[in-house]
């Protein structure tokens, strides 16, 4: 008998001690979940937890969100305001003050010299909307450069362009309870458990109570491939040819919902002619998958009474971007499936805000989904925020993208960098570090002082994080959700916010604008340009309390809204943000421009996202529970591939492309084909010193998940050294 | 539920008063335990019930005093047995069980009290990978509890929770050897174990732990053992790369329907992979770990490959038996009166030998106390007489160490040497001129009786030294190989020993002869062959066993090939060479040569046995779960330390302390 003993032992468990619980949500991914951050009696961060109440989360969260809290204390924190003259030099630390009126004055002196939009601006999704509204202000109406725009051209630009040229409008549809409601669902390039652990989550929930077909399309056996009914392992940048294929098969057999097309769409007669040239037999050995598969996805989808597509950057980052969410959603609309509980084209959002960008920050157009391109829409902004109608452009700038290329021409002379990190983000690395170096004047503004591309930066601006200040979020099913400051900013840290207002002081139209003291104040004014019948991103009837109260409101929610839920869904009742109300069928033709395998670079490169990683890792790589699942580069091979070029599993070796090369480790697996590899993006000096990045012509957004490499052996000895040499954190 | 939280109009919650766990606003039904009823016994037979297992003798509302607080969960089932449930179909790896344990228990990041691990089969586009999340499996048969030395270790009729105290705990690391699943986690940094407390602070106010709360693929549950959970069918004992439940009777149970390739193979640096054998009627056939050379089949010297953290332990054993052989052949041929003995005895090598064998013996349990992670506790090694073959080899050889120090002063004085020595220095002849007759009688006496005492004190060491390795989790360890090799060893280095200073006192007397010398020769043959016959055995069964005993013998013959060829060639040597010079002692062959053969096989010996016992510590491959490509893959640890990644402590991975 082993139970028992005379004394016993002391039990002891950390008792995280928290006194008050600060209502937050989460600062990583789009998924928005609730999180409650504990404070312990002097008001240090000590725990949090998932929101059992929030709609959206229920109380879980991912490995980032659980560790999240760790971030505010973390390593490479910037503390304080540096300047230099020229990035070979070190930084000089220096007070707010000085380095705002240095950077106004940088920044008004190369545009008096090249002229307003050779100054450029380049922010991101992962503030908040009050703070992409203010900076909106600052950058449209003070600096007045046209070329400003947000990282989000990484991985939202194509399911904007999609949804602005199918419906008329930006703004995803559907929501996460169409999980419930949906007989069958189709996720094209994304990887949910991976990518996002709680929506994916809440699918899971949705079919342990009723089993529905789920479909994935993925040149990779991911864990959701892993669990789907049918996966289909698509060639690499052919998803518009399968969904022709399946329209095809649609159309050919008269599965179409007849009545909604002809009641809530235009353009079916050029969509028939053009899919008619996909024959599923015709076209299988274009997208790998066989026509007896594509017949059988096809069918299932149609048949099923209401059915849904999600996507995520497997469509997104391709040349054919913007056209496979338009195909997507040429495929919901012709079976019917928009607006509908369970049916919808739900496009899966990368960073936590970067539906706060699209809604509010005029990077690509004006607040409020409003366009620069529209004169009413101009007009009616200069005039509420005090200004000059023709200090507006006439027409949006250059895409993130573009801005690079026309660094390199010296055609853009500064730059500002807000929250992003183009140095190892960016596709084609050689390229975006030989374009920094050419900068007059680069400002970084960033939480972490250590973020790569600090190292060709003039000015660096130390930001606050997450719950050092308060605002507004907006998640991929259009609900908006706050974060209450917890915290006080890290050492001489200031909230974007706060720098946008600063520098806003400092040129002409700044005191012609009102820039409101608090976000709250903001938000008002949000909620004013919101306002308008067939406005569908209305927030006119939110205020912070009724946001927290509600753990999250899904927009549209106007000012009559009596309960404290926002509509699900948009299009409901069939009518479009189009002249004339109708959503466009807009037939898209496949042709390949993408870099190949070949002869030379027999291997395809797929890139993506890792679980424990967050974009650039600048968050997660200093995390030590989350970083030690993968602390280093890798490489998922096939082993047969190995095998014949003699590689072995756990070994370096370089990858190179008609760009440049990398170091990684070898992961040997059959989650890959024989003609392919997988990188993860998050680490610098890796996966986009290989890329090459084509634009998709519509969105702008780079092609990053598909090009060609070859695997090179490398001395063991030498390839660990550089690996952690490149590894600081 | 005991802790409510309230809400306050302002927005801000507001902690309940309740000590325990505080339960969250709108807490969710999945985070609740929700057992309605159980089975009477689980399927080996025992009682779920641990009131009624423990014969009413353990109250039922006994508080845990978790944290030193008298409060008692309002849990109805506290006193069930209670266990972790996986359906290992759902797993998706995404790591939130392993973040919600590491920040509900503050652990750093190279320890994890729970761990995802996967499997993987099959051929593009036709693979599947299987993720296991393992934390403690609080067994019916806790060998940890069995095996820890400190007493540190509890199982509770609360839950059924196997719960060990960081604090009684001196770094041993023996828990963390016996535990097939590995759940004890070994601190390099803080020099103890801590582990999975299953979460009973959560468990007592209704909620499941912090890590079945916590997941996203529904994969991870937690209840009344045997009891199915909602939506699930299967209760296994079993899956690909779970060690087989019959070493400790683990409180887990599976779900695993996908039908899986038959062959799974693990992405960490182990060459074990799991194969499933048998008709396709009989596909539910259990899978069995075999060789996966992942590539690597060169043979290879790699000697320094045979350096490990064991390293004081390959010290701490050979330095014992060699002084406990030696020890026991010097006092027994003293009581035989055999030729020659007598002469040793009243030599001043008698004493040495007893100084040496002394000092042998304390060197060694240094040894093996600077390996612990908390070298000042080391007392604490005697709490688990009960159930501890590291107790019990403990006690054998601290009580061997003291008889042998207290046989050796007693022995000085009736010393024939010494009191010649004492003579000429000092001029004291005490013996005769101070009369102290009696006392050296007594001394005589008593050294005897010490000696006498000392002998069972060292075999009883030797033998639990030896059960210490025969643990199941562990099967290259898990073989009577150990027995042979230890009691070998003690006789060979132990002649080798004796014979040095046996021969310096004959010689010095010229009384040495060859067939004096063929005695110790003898033995040394002896101790040699015995430890031959266990390799022998020991390889045969390795070979043909399914478990990663076979595997482990393939690290043996592949990357340590060559040593392992060269160890048993000399080996062979040393037998073959020593038959010939017993053989050759008929003829009239010069002392010298003999001398000078016989310290040769000596020497080659003491190298063999420090090879062999290194190998012994390196190759050893425990039944442990798979790792993952970075996280609990030995091949990184080691690249991450000789690299020096590991010098970043969010690697996960901490350099070992030199």
């Amino acid at each position: 008998m082993i139970f028992g003993r005379k004394h016993r032992k002391p039990i002891k468990i950390p008792s995280k001690a928290v006194e008050q619980w600060k209502y937050a949500t989460c600062n990583y991914c789009s998924t928005g979940c609730s999180i409650e951050i504990g404070l312990d009696k002097e008001g240090s961060v000590v725990t949090s937890r998932g929101h059992a109440g929030a709609d959206v989360n229920r109380g879980k969260l991912c490995i980032k969100g659980i560790l999240e809290h760790e971030l505010f204390e973390s390593a490479g924190r910037g503390t304080e305001p540096l300047l230099r003259d020229h990035f070979t030099e070190p930084f000089r630390p220096t007070d707010w003050n000085t380095v705002i009126d240095h950077s106004a004055a940088r920044i008004k002196s190369i545009q008096e010299k090249y002229g307003k939009d050779s100054f450029a601006v380049v922010s991101t999704g992962q503030l908040f909307t009050e703070e992409f509204y203010t900076l909106g202000k600052l950058v449209r109406g003070c600096i007045g450069t046209n070329n400003y725009d947000g990282n989000t051209t990484l991985c939202m630009a194509s399911a904007v362009s999609g949804y602005k040229r199918s419906f008329g409008s930006d703004g995803p549809p559907g929501c996460f309870d169409d999980f419930e409601h949906t007989e069958c669902l189709i996720a094209w390039g994304s990887n949910l458990p991976e990518q996002h652990p709680v929506i994916y989550w809440r699918l899971k929930e949705a079919m342990e109570k009723r089993k529905f077909p789920l479909i994935v399309v993925d040149p990779r056996v991911t864990m959701f491939a892993q669990m789907a009914d049918i996966h289909l392992p698509i060639t690499p940048g052919t998803d518009c040819v399968l969904l022709n294929a399946m329209m095809n098969v649609i159309l050919t057999e008269g599965l179409q919902d007849q009545k909604y097309i002809e009641q809530h769409t235009s353009g079916i007669a050029d969509l028939e002619t053009l899919v008619r040239d996909y024959d599923p037999g015709r076209v299988q050995h274009i997208c790998g998958i066989d026509e007896d598969r594509i017949r059988t996805v096809a069918r299932i989808f149609a048949k099923a009474p209401v059915a849904m597509s999600i996507w995520t950057m497997g469509i997104n980052q391709s040349t054919h971007g913007s056209d496979g969410v338009v195909n997507i959603n040429n495929l919901s609309l012709i079976t019917g499936n928009i607006g509908k509980p369970g049916g919808t084209s739900l496009s899966i959002t990368g960073q936590c805000n970067a539906m706060g960008t699209r809604e509010w920050s005029s990077c690509s157009g004006l607040p409020g989904y409003r366009l620069l391109e529209n004169e009413q829409d101009r007009t009616e902004i200069a005039k509420y925020w005090g200004i000059d109608v023709d200090f507006l452009p006439q027409k949006r700038g250059l895409a993130q993208t573009d801005i690079f290329p026309a660094i390199e021409t010296g055609e853009i002379k500064g730059l500002w960098l807000i929250a992003t990190n183009p140095l190892t983000s960016m596709a084609n690395q050689p390229r975006i570090r030989k374009a920094l170096q050419k900068l007059d004047f680069l400002i970084v503004q960033d939480v972490y002082k250590d973020v790569e591309t600090v190292q060709f930066a003039h000015a660096f601006f130390p930001a606050a994080v997450w719950a050092e200040k308060e605002g507004c979020q907006t998640n991929t099913e259009r609900r908006v959700n706050l974060t209450r400051k917890a915290v006080p900013q890290y050492k001489d840290s200031r909230s974007d916010f706060w720098m946008f207002k600063e520098m806003a002081k400092r040129f002409e139209n700044g005191s012609l604008i009102n820039f409101p003291e608090s976000p709250e104040e903001v938000f008002d004014e949000m909620k004013e340009l919101s306002k308008g019948a067939d406005r569908i991103l209305d927030i006119s009837g939110m205020s912070y309390d009724k946001i927290e109260a509600a753990r999250g409101i899904q927009w549209p929610y106007r000012e009559s809204s009596e309960s404290l839920a926002g509509d699900p869904r948009l299009y409901q009742d069939g009518k479009f943000q189009t002249n004339d109300k109708k959503a466009k069928l807009i037939p898209v033709t496949f042709f390949n421009n993408n870099e190949t395998p070949c002869e030379d670079y027999p291997f395809w490169l797929n890139s993506g996202r890792v679980v424990e990683h967050f974009h650039s890792r600048t968050k997660t790589g200093k995390i030590g529970n989350s970083n030690k699942f993968s602390p280093t580069p890798y490489m998922e091979m096939n082993p047969d591939a190995a095998n014949a070029l003699g590689f072995s599993h756990q070994s370096y070796v370089r990858l190179v492309s008609r760009r440049g090369d990398a170091v990684v480790m070898i992961q040997l697996t059959h989650r890959v084909p024989r003609n392919m590899v997988f990188v993860p993006f998050h680490f610098h000096d890796c996966v986009n010193r290989l890329t090459l990045g084509l634009l998709d012509p519509h969105s702008r957004q780079p092609a990053f998940k598909q090009c060609s490499v070859s695997i090179e052996a490398v001395d063991q000895k030498e390839a660990a050294l550089l690996n952690v040499e490149r590894r600081s954190f | 539920m005991t802790a409510v939280e309230t809400k306050s109009s302002s927005g801000l919650s507001t902690k309940s008063s309740s000590g325990l766990w505080e339960v969250r606003t709108e807490e969710q039904p999945y985070a609740f335990l929700s057992d309605k009823d159980h089975q009477e016994t689980n399927r080996y037979g025992q009682l779920i019930d641990l009131i009624d297992l423990t014969d009413q003798k353990a109250p039922v509302d006994r508080s845990l005093h978790i944290n030193e607080n008298p409060e008692v969960g309002c849990n109805p089932n506290r006193n069930k047995q209670h266990g972790f449930y996986f359906n290992a179909d759902y797993c998706i790896g995404c790591h939130a069980c392993e973040s919600a344990c590491a920040e509900k228990n503050d652990t750093p990041a190279h320890i994890s009290f729970r761990s995802v691990g996967y499997v993987e089969g099959g051929s593009y586009p036709d693979y599947l990978r299987l993720n296991i999340s393992m934390a403690c499996n609080h067994c019916d048969d806790p060998v940890c509890l069995k095996g820890c030395p400190t007493g540190a270790y509890t199982k509770h009729v609360e839950y059924g929770a196997v719960l060990q105290d960081p604090d009684t705990c001196f770094g041993c690391g023996y828990c963390t050897w016996v535990c097939p699943y590995n759940a004890p986690q070994l601190d390099p940094v803080e020099g103890h174990v801590s582990k999975c407390n299953m979460c009973v602070d959560r468990l007592e106010v209704g909620l499941k732990p912090a890590c079945v709360s916590a997941c996203v693929g529904n994969a991870l549950d937690f209840g009344i053992i045997e009891n199915t959970p909602d939506n699930r069918y299967q209760v296994e004992n079993q899956i690909p790369g779970f060690p087989d439940p019959e070493i400790t009777r683990p409180n887990i149970r599976f779900q695993q329907v996908k039908d899986l390739p038959d062959e799974m193979k693990r992405t960490d640096s182990a060459p074990v992979k799991y194969h499933r054998s048998g008709s396709n009627e009989n596909k539910s056939g259990q899978y069995q770990p075999v060789v996966d050379p992942k590539g690597k089949t060169e043979k290879g010297w790699d000697l320094a490959g045979l350096i490990s953290k064991e390293n004081p332990l390959v010290l701490f054993t050979l330095l014992t038996q060699a002084s406990i052989g030696a020890f026991i052949i010097a006092f027994l041929g003293i009581q035989t009166n055999m030729m020659g003995f007598g002469l040793f005895a009243d030599s001043i090598y008698y004493p040495l030998l007893l100084l040496v064998s002394f000092g042998f013996v304390s060197l060694g349990l240094l040894m093996s106390t600077m390996h612990l992670g908390k070298p000042f506790r080391f007392y604490r090694g005697f709490n688990n007489l009960r159930y501890s073959p590291v107790s019990r080899e403990g006690l054998g050889i601290a009580l061997y160490m003291g008889f042998l120090g207290l046989h050796l002063l007693l022995t000085l004085p009736g010393n024939n040497d010494v009191q010649q020595i004492l003579l000429n220095l000092f001029g004291i002849s005490y013996a005769n001129e101070l009369g102290l007759g009696t006392f050296l009688a007594f001394s005589q006496g008593s050294s005897n009786v010490c000696g006498m005492i000392a002998i069972p004190a060292a075999l009883a060491g030797l033998y639990y030294m030896n059960r210490c390795y025969r643990i199941p989790a562990r099967p290259f360890w898990n073989h009577w190989q150990v027995a042979t090799s230890f009691f070998g060893n003690s006789i060979s280095l132990g002649a080798f020993v004796f014979g040095f200073f046996f021969v310096l006192a004959l010689g010095q007397q010229g009384q040495l002869n060859a067939s004096l010398l063929n005695i110790v020769g003898s033995l040394l043959v002896t101790g040699v062959v015995i430890e031959i016959l266990g390799l022998f055995f020991h390889r045969k069964d390795m070979t043909r066993s399914k478990n990663e005993g076979a595997v482990s013998h393939y690290v043996q013959t592949s990357r340590f090939g060559y040593t392992y060829i060269a160890r048993n060639v000399s080996l062979a040597l040393s037998v073959l060479l020593g038959m010939f010079l017993l053989t050759l002692s008929i003829l009239p062959v010069p002392m010298a040569i003999l001398l000078i053969a016989w310290s040769c096989i000596g020497l080659c010996i003491i190298a063999t046995s420090l090879v062999g016992r290194a190998l012994f510590y390196v190759l050893v491959i425990p039944t442990t779960m798979p790792g993952a490509f970075f996280w609990k893959n030995k091949g990184f640890e080691e690249h991450a330390r000789e690299t020096g990644l590991a010098n970043m402590p969010q690697v996960g991975v901490v350099p070992l302390a030199h």
